[in-house]
C-alpha cells in the first residue's frame, strides 16, 4: 500500500508539471491548447536523443527539453496570432505537425532508455539502497521549484499582464499591453513545462514512445478541474497547489483501480471506467458537503 | 493456566500460518499494452501452457491480468503494482509494457518474460540476441517475422507480382522494423515495396485505397493498427482484384492467404518458457527465443472471388485451406 502510494505520488508529480502547463493556458490564459499531446512527446524525444547520443547529464536535458517545448508553443502562437487561426484549431494543427516532427527527432517510434544514464540510473548507481526515497524526493523538489517559479512569475508585472490577457483582453489592450505577445509567451511557457514533464516521464519510464503523449490534455485538464473543485481559491499559490493535488488524486485513483479493481469483480479492461468512477467520488464529497451545509440535501 | 492457553494459541497460529503458507500459490503478473485479439491470444496461450505443465490456475498459480489500454503511464503503474504485490514472475506482452516491466524490475530477482516483441535487442530489453549471460532477470520470445520468405511466397503466386503494397503505422516500432526489413529484402528479390502510412485505424481505409492501381499485391505484417482495420485492406485488395498476404494466420478469413504463426501458439511457447524458469532455469541462461514460423494458409473463397488460382508450389507449402466457410487442415 505504501509503495503503491509512493509510486502514485511520483507519477502524480511528474505529470503534475504538465498539468501546470495546461493550467497556464486553460485557466490563466483562457486558451484551450491541444498542442500538449505533441509537445509532451517532443520533450521526451529531445531528452532521450540527447541522453543516448551525448553525455549530457539528465538534469540539463530537462532545460533543453523546455526550450524545445517553448518552440512548439510558439508555432501554435504564430498560427493563432499572426495567421488568425482560431485557438483550438491552431493547437490541433501543431499537435498533428509535431507527430511527424517527433518521429523525425527520434528516428524511430520508440527509443529505449534502459541502457542510458537517466536520473533514476544515477540514483540507483550512487545510492542503491535508498533509491525509492531519493527518486521521489528529487521529483518532489523539482516540482516544488517549478511551482514556486511559476507562482513568482505570475506575480511579476509581465505575469499580471498575462493573467489580464486571459481575463479581459480588451481591458488590458487599452492599458497598452500587446496581447499577441502575451499569448506567445503563455503558449511558449506552457508547452515548455509540458515538454519538461515529458522528458522527466521518459527517464522515469525508461523509454520514449511517439504515442506516449496521447491523452495529455485530458489528464492535464482532469488534474486542473479536480484540483480546482477541491481547493477553491483565487490566489495563485493555492491554484497551482490545487493543480498538483488534482494530478496526485488522478494517479492515486488509477493505482487504486489497478490494485483493488478485481475485488469488486472488475476485469482488466474496466480500468478506465473504475478510474473515472473514483474521480467522480472524489469530486462528489465536497459537493455533498456544500449542499448539506446549505440545508438543500433532502434524501 | 493463562500461559498455557497463550502457548496453545501461538502454536495453533503458527500451524495455521504454515499450512496457509505451504498452500500459497505462485503469483504471476501478465500485462499487455492493449486489448487485441493477438495479444489476448498470447495471454491465453501462456495460461493454457502453464496449466498443461502442471501449474493449475488458482491452485498452484494465481494470475494478475492487466491491460494498459494503450496508456503508457498506466503501463508503468501496472509494473509498479506487480512489484507492490510481490509477484514471483512477470509476463509482459508487447514492447512498451516489456520496457516498463524491465525498468521497474531492474536490479531485482523477479524474472521478466517478454512476449510478442519483434526486436528485443533493439528495444534494449536484453543486450544480445544469442548470448544471454548479461540478460539479468530478463528473457522471452520474439515474434519476429521472416518477411523475405513471405515476399518469396508472393512471388511464387505469380511472376507478375513486382510491386507489393504495404499499409503500416509509422508510429509502431514493431511495424517500422518489419517494413524496413521488407524494403531491404525486396531489392534482392526484384520487388518494389510501395508503402502507405496510417497512424490510426481510421486512416487505414484511405491508405489502402491509395495503393489501388499502383501495386500487384498487398502485404501486411503484425501491425496492430492494420490488424484492427484489416477488412479495409481486404476490401481494397478485392476491389483491385489482387491477392492480399497477411502475416497472421488467425486472420485467414480476412485475407487471400496468410503466413506466419498463430499468436495462441506464441502464447504456448511463452508459457513453456515460463514453466522452464519456474522450474529453476535462470533467465540469463536462455537466449532470445524466436517463434517458429511454419504455417501457410490459403483462403480459396476469397481467391475464387478475384479469379486467383493458387499454383502447385503454393498449395504444396500450405498447411491449411479455408474453403466454404471452414478451415481444413492437412
Amino acid at each position: 500500500m505504501v509503495s503503491l502510494l509512493v509510486h502514485a505520488v511520483e507519477q502524480g508529480f511528474a505529470y503534475g508539471i504538465a498539468a501546470l502547463g495546461v493550467f497556464l493556458t486553460y485557466r490563466i490564459l483562457r486558451f484551450p491548447d491541444l498542442t500538449v499531446d505533441g509537445s509532451f512527446v517532443t520533450g521526451a524525444a529531445v531528452a532521450s536523443l540527447l541522453l543516448i547520443r551525448t553525455g549530457i547529464d539528465p538534469f540539463s536535458v530537462l532545460l533543453i527539453a523546455f526550450a524545445a517545448g517553448c518552440g512548439a508553443g510558439l508555432i501554435t502562437g504564430f498560427l493563432n496570432t499572426r495567421l488568425g487561426i482560431t485557438n483550438l484549431l491552431a493547437g490541433v494543427l501543431t499537435m498533428i505537425m509535431l507527430y511527424s516532427i517527433n518521429l523525425r527527432i527520434m528516428g524511430r517510434p520508440n527509443l529505449s532508455l534502459l541502457r542510458a544514464t537517466t536520473f533514476v540510473r544515477l540514483v540507483s548507481s550512487n545510492l542503491p539502497s535508498m533509491k525509492g526515497v531519493v527518486v521521489v524526493l528529487l521529483i518532489g523538489v523539482l516540482v516544488l521549484l517549478v511551482k514556486l517559479g511559476l507562482d513568482a512569475f505570475l506575480k511579476t508585472e509581465i505575469g499580471f499582464a498575462l493573467r489580464a490577457t486571459g481575463d479581459c483582453e480588451e481591458m488590458i489592450t487599452a492599458h497598452g499591453v500587446n496581447t499577441k505577445t502575451m499569448k506567445l509567451l503563455g503558449l511558449a511557457l506552457s508547452n515548455g513545462l509540458v515538454a519538461v514533464s515529458g522528458a522527466l516521464v521518459a527517464q522515469y519510464s525508461g523509454f520514449a514512445d511517439v504515442g506516449m503523449g496521447i491523452g495529455t490534455i485530458v489528464t492535464g485538464l482532469a488534474a486542473v478541474i479536480i484540483g480546482g473543485t477541491l481547493i477553491r481559491s483565487a490566489r495563485i499559490g493555492w491554484m497551482t497547489t490545487s493543480v498538483l493535488v488534482g494530478s496526485l488524486i488522478y494517479r492515486i485513483a488509477v493505482s487504486l483501480a489497478l490494485r483493488y479493481g478485481y475485488v469488486i469483480g472488475f476485469q482488466a479492461s474496466d480500468l478506465k471506467l473504475i478510474t473515472s468512477l473514483l474521480v467522480v467520488i472524489a469530486l462528489i464529497v465536497p459537493y455533498l458537503r456544500e449542499r448539506r451545509a446549505q440545508g438543500v440535501l433532502s434524501c | 493456566m493463562k500461559l498455557r492457553n497463550l502457548v496453545i494459541l501461538v502454536a495453533l497460529l503458527v500451524a495455521a500460518t504454515s499450512v496457509i503458507a505451504a498452500g500459497v500459490p505462485l503469483k504471476i503478473g501478465i500485462c499487455k499494452i492493449v486489448e487485441h485479439p493477438a495479444l489476448d491470444a498470447v495471454e491465453q496461450g501462456t495460461i493454457d501452457a502453464l496449466s498443461a505443465a502442471g501449474y493449475e490456475r488458482d491452485v498452484d498459480v494465481e494470475y494478475i491480468l492487466s491491460s494498459a489500454q494503450n496508456d503508457f503511464a498506466t503501463a508503468i503503474a501496472i509494473a509498479q503494482n506487480f512489484q507492490a504485490q510481490d509477484v514471483d514472475l512477470v509476463v509482459a506482452i508487447a514492447t512498451p509494457t516489456a520496457q516498463a516491466a524491465v525498468e521497474v524490475f531492474r536490479d531485482t530477482e523477479t524474472p521478466v518474460i517478454y512476449a510478442a516483441v519483434t526486436d528485443p535487442v533493439g528495444a534494449e530489453l536484453v543486450p544480445h540476441a544469442t548470448d544471454p549471460r548479461e540478460n539479468g532477470n530478463v528473457t522471452g520470445v520474439s515474434d519476429m517475422i521472416p518477411v523475405a520468405a513471405h515476399l518469396l511466397l508472393l512471388q511464387d503466386l505469380s511472376p507478375n507480382i513486382t510491386r507489393v503494397g504495404m499499409v503500416y503505422n509509422p508510429g509502431e516500432a514493431n511495424s517500422v522494423i518489419l517494413t524496413d526489413m521488407a524494403i531491404a529484402a525486396s531489392a534482392d528479390l526484384g520487388i518494389e515495396i510501395v508503402t502507405a502510412s496510417a497512424d490510426t485505424t481510421a486512416n487505414v481505409p484511405l491508405a489502402a485505397q491509395s495503393l489501388i492501381g499502383r501495386v500487384d499485391a498487398f502485404y501486411a505484417t503484425t501491425d496492430n493498427t492494420v490488424v484492427s482495420a484489416i477488412d479495409a485492406v481486404l476490401a481494397a485488395s478485392q476491389e483491385a482484384g489482387i491477392p492480399f498476404l497477411m502475416a497472421d494466420p488467425t486472420s485467414i478469413e480476412h485475407a487471400t492467404l496468410t503466413a506466419g504463426f498463430d499468436y495462441y501458439e506464441h502464447g504456448l511457447t511463452v508459457g513453456g518458457l515460463v514453466a522452464e524458469v519456474l522450474g529453476g532455469k535462470a533467465p540469463n541462461e536462455i537466449p532470445v527465443t524466436y517463434q517458429p514460423n511454419a504455417e501457410v494458409q490459403l483462403n480459396l473463397d476469397l481467391a475464387g472471388a478475384i479469379g486467383l488460382d493458387f499454383p502447385a508450389r503454393v498449395i504444396k507449402a500450405a498447411t491449411a485451406v479455408y474453403y466454404g466457410g471452414g478451415l481444413w487442415g492437412r
